[in-house]
């Protein structure tokens, strides 16, 4: 065993010289910081200025606010709403790269709608739309808020809210024509984290309930109740596929659990036939 | 009509006479537990990866588009493909856990020393062989979840002085983790690995049987009777033969391996199939949480506890080297680890050590 302790030794006192100050920077970074992904978002020359002590506090809390949004966890970053340069600092907040500042109360419809296509078209054409242009309605930011965008659901619509517009009682129809389609589509939604929680990848119906939410809630910026009445049916027959997909995905599970509790017991009880087996043999 | 076929069989090739001399009259030591069938149930272990790695085959596509919606297909519409598939996953793991507990055996048994240096050191090429299956087997669901341990343990050689980042490089085919790196892990995972364990597997059996099975050393303190000279195998006269004896204690713990298997398929069929394995690779977006499969925990939390990550990859490396090479390492004869208390030691310390930086690399 001595003979081979010299060997080793020199072995590891190359090694040490070898790898000392070796790619020191690099080293620094490896494995000892996260390795989550903020670095699109350091990236971002505006989070950089803005998150700086020398900005004024209601600016610097635009970044506090976009973190904890929506829009943050599905990577939409300052400049996809406001233009700009987000690498050049020069460039940042140039109008030649599309920058828009803080836009008109006029102007936020066709921000959010740069996405958000259908919902602007359906706001236009409402109430809401029409009084916006004629200077008093209200616009996307009135509900729903500039920066902390939140996933919306139906209790947006809610009296705090809408009564500092107008009375409630229009908009509370309006929840209640929608409540029955919100609720079948909060369950869906219950039923797929299930789903994903017993490692089923939920792909095709994640992008069903996406698309029936988008059209649905398209529908709802028309705040015509006559119009959600009507189409509420067709909703229902769409959520009914996707959820008769869900169930037959639960009773594969229940199949799958079955099946191999089948084998569990099957070579358990080879296992005590082989031990009586190994027994009767010793005897 | 059987019996007409074992005799034509049996005038061709002496069936019987094969069956007495391999069989029967191959003699195993009186007093085996059960620990000694792990290297059967590996072996066992292994063919359960060949054959449902082969029906995996038949669906799987290799390419970064369409990997992830192959394997997701094998999962729900080809019949009985999640069976197949979650068997290998599982088997996977749990061949790896029987081929340390093996391992673990052989050295607390101190079966690896004089005559059988060879049998250990290919034993843990076969180790080693199969932490390649399992690095680039976890790549091919084309998950977020492979995509990124992958991209971790590949990252984790680049800090080797000289050689690291190519080697890296050769591995990945690139700076990223990349299609690229899903072709050679493919290629590696079906082609190459299972070329180098048979070889190694055949090997392995050959000098068991060449060798014969080493006794406990509780029975025996030093390694033979006699100083070995000249080549010569353990008769175990006083023994039982090999079939049945062996292989009734074998095919229980192997229907032990099935019954844990279908334990974890039953009520925790999600345990290898976290949110990340249920993503698409995205090699854009870091998950929150990544780190490599539990096997890699040990070496992947030391590296990060070392300041200065090459000497913690050389150090890792030399200590890979010296558990290979151990059998020329420990020559003396006592193979009784009760009654070598230093040995005993580093044995506890470094077991112990392992199972905490484990624990430490999955919190």
């Amino acid at each position: 065993m001595k003979k081979y302790v010299w060997p080793v030794l020199i072995l590891f006192l190359y090694a040490s010289p070898s790898s000392g100050g070796y790619r020191e920077t690099f080293q620094k970074e490896f494995l000892s910081q996260p390795w989550a992904g903020e670095e699109r978002i350091e990236e971002s020359v505006c989070v950089e200025c803005h998150s700086m002590e020398i900005m004024r506090p209601d600016f610097r809390k635009v970044v506090d606010e976009w973190k904890k949004s929506l829009h943050y966890y599905s990577s939409v970053s300052c400049h996809s709403c406001h233009g700009g340069d987000p690498k050049d600092p020069a460039l940042s907040m140039s109008h030649i790269r599309g920058f828009v500042g803080k836009p008109l109360k006029k102007e936020v419809p066709a921000l959010c709608g740069k996405c958000h296509v259908g919902i602007m078209k359906n706001y236009l054409e409402s109430g809401h739309g029409k009084a916006l242009l004629s200077g008093k309605g209200p616009d996307c930011v009135t509900c729903h808020g500039s920066h902390n965008i939140q996933k919306a659901n139906i209790d947006i619509i809610n009296d705090k809210l809408c009564s500092r517009c107008h009375s409630y009682e229009r908009a509370m129809i309006m929840k209640q024509a929608l409540f029955i389609t919100e609720k079948k589509m909060a369950d869906i939604g219950e039923d797929i984290r299930k789903l994903r929680t017993s490692g089923v990848f939920t792909g095709d119906e994640e992008k069903s309930i996406f698309s029936i939410q988008s059209e649905f809630r398209t529908l709802f910026h028309t705040i015509d109740v006559a119009i959600v009445k009507e189409r509420t049916d067709g909703f229902a027959n769409k959520l009914g596929l996707v959820e008769k997909k869900i169930k037959e995905t639960f009773e594969e599970l229940g199949f799958r659990r079955n099946f191999s509790v089948f084998l569990m017991i099957l070579f358990g009880a080879l296992s005590l036939v082989l031990i009586l087996l190994s027994r009767s043999g010793r005897d | 009509m059987l019996t007409r076929i074992r005799d034509w069989i049996e005038t061709r090739i002496g069936l019987n006479d094969l069956i007495n001399t391999g069989l029967r009259d191959f003699r195993v030591p009186a007093n085996l537990n059960i620990f000694y069938t792990l290297g059967f149930v590996t072996l066992t272990a292994y063919t359960v990866q060949l054959i449902t790695g082969v029906f995996l085959l038949i669906y799987y596509i290799p390419h970064s588009g369409h990997a992830f919606g192959s394997v997701n297909d094998i999962m729900t519409r080809v019949p009985y493909g999640w069976l197949f598939r979650q068997m290998h996953q599982v088997g996977s793991n749990l061949m790896t856990a029987a081929l340390l507990l093996h391992l673990l055996f052989i050295f607390v048994g101190g079966s690896y020393k004089k005559p059988r240096e060879m049998t250990w050191v290919t034993g843990g090429v076969m180790f080693l062989a199969v932490l390649a299956f399992c690095l680039t087997g976890y790549l091919l669901p084309w998950n977020q979840l492979g995509y990124w341990a992958t991209t971790v343990v590949t990252t984790m050689f680049t800090t080797l002085p000289y050689i690291g980042e190519v080697f890296a490089q050769m591995l990945r085919g690139g700076n990223h983790v990349s299609e690229i790196t899903l072709n050679r892990f493919f290629a590696l995972h079906v082609a190459l690995l299972p070329l180098i364990f048979i070889t190694f597997m055949i090997f392995h059996l050959f000098l068991i049987r060449r060798t014969g099975f080493s006794k406990p050393p509780s029975v025996q303190s030093v390694i033979e009777d006699r100083a070995l000279t000249g080549y010569r195998r353990e008769h175990h006269p006083d023994g039982y033969p090999f079939y049945p004896y062996f292989v009734i204690k074998a095919a229980f713990m192997v229907c032990l391996y099935f019954l844990v298997m279908f334990f974890i398929l039953s009520f925790f069929p999600a345990s290898l199939l976290p949110e990340d394995a249920i993503t698409p690779a995205d090699p854009l977006k870091t998950p929150a949480m990544i780190r490599p499969a539990w096997y890699f925990l040990a070496p992947y939390q030391m590296l990060k506890l070392i300041p200065n990550k090459a000497l913690g990859m050389t150090f890792e490396l030399l200590m890979l080297s010296v558990f290979l090479l151990w059998p020329f390492f420990d020559t003396g004869e006592e193979r009784n680890i009760l009654k070598r208390p230093l040995l005993r030691w580093v044995f506890i310390v470094s077991f112990l050590s392992w199972l905490l930086l484990t624990v430490w690399g999955r919190y």
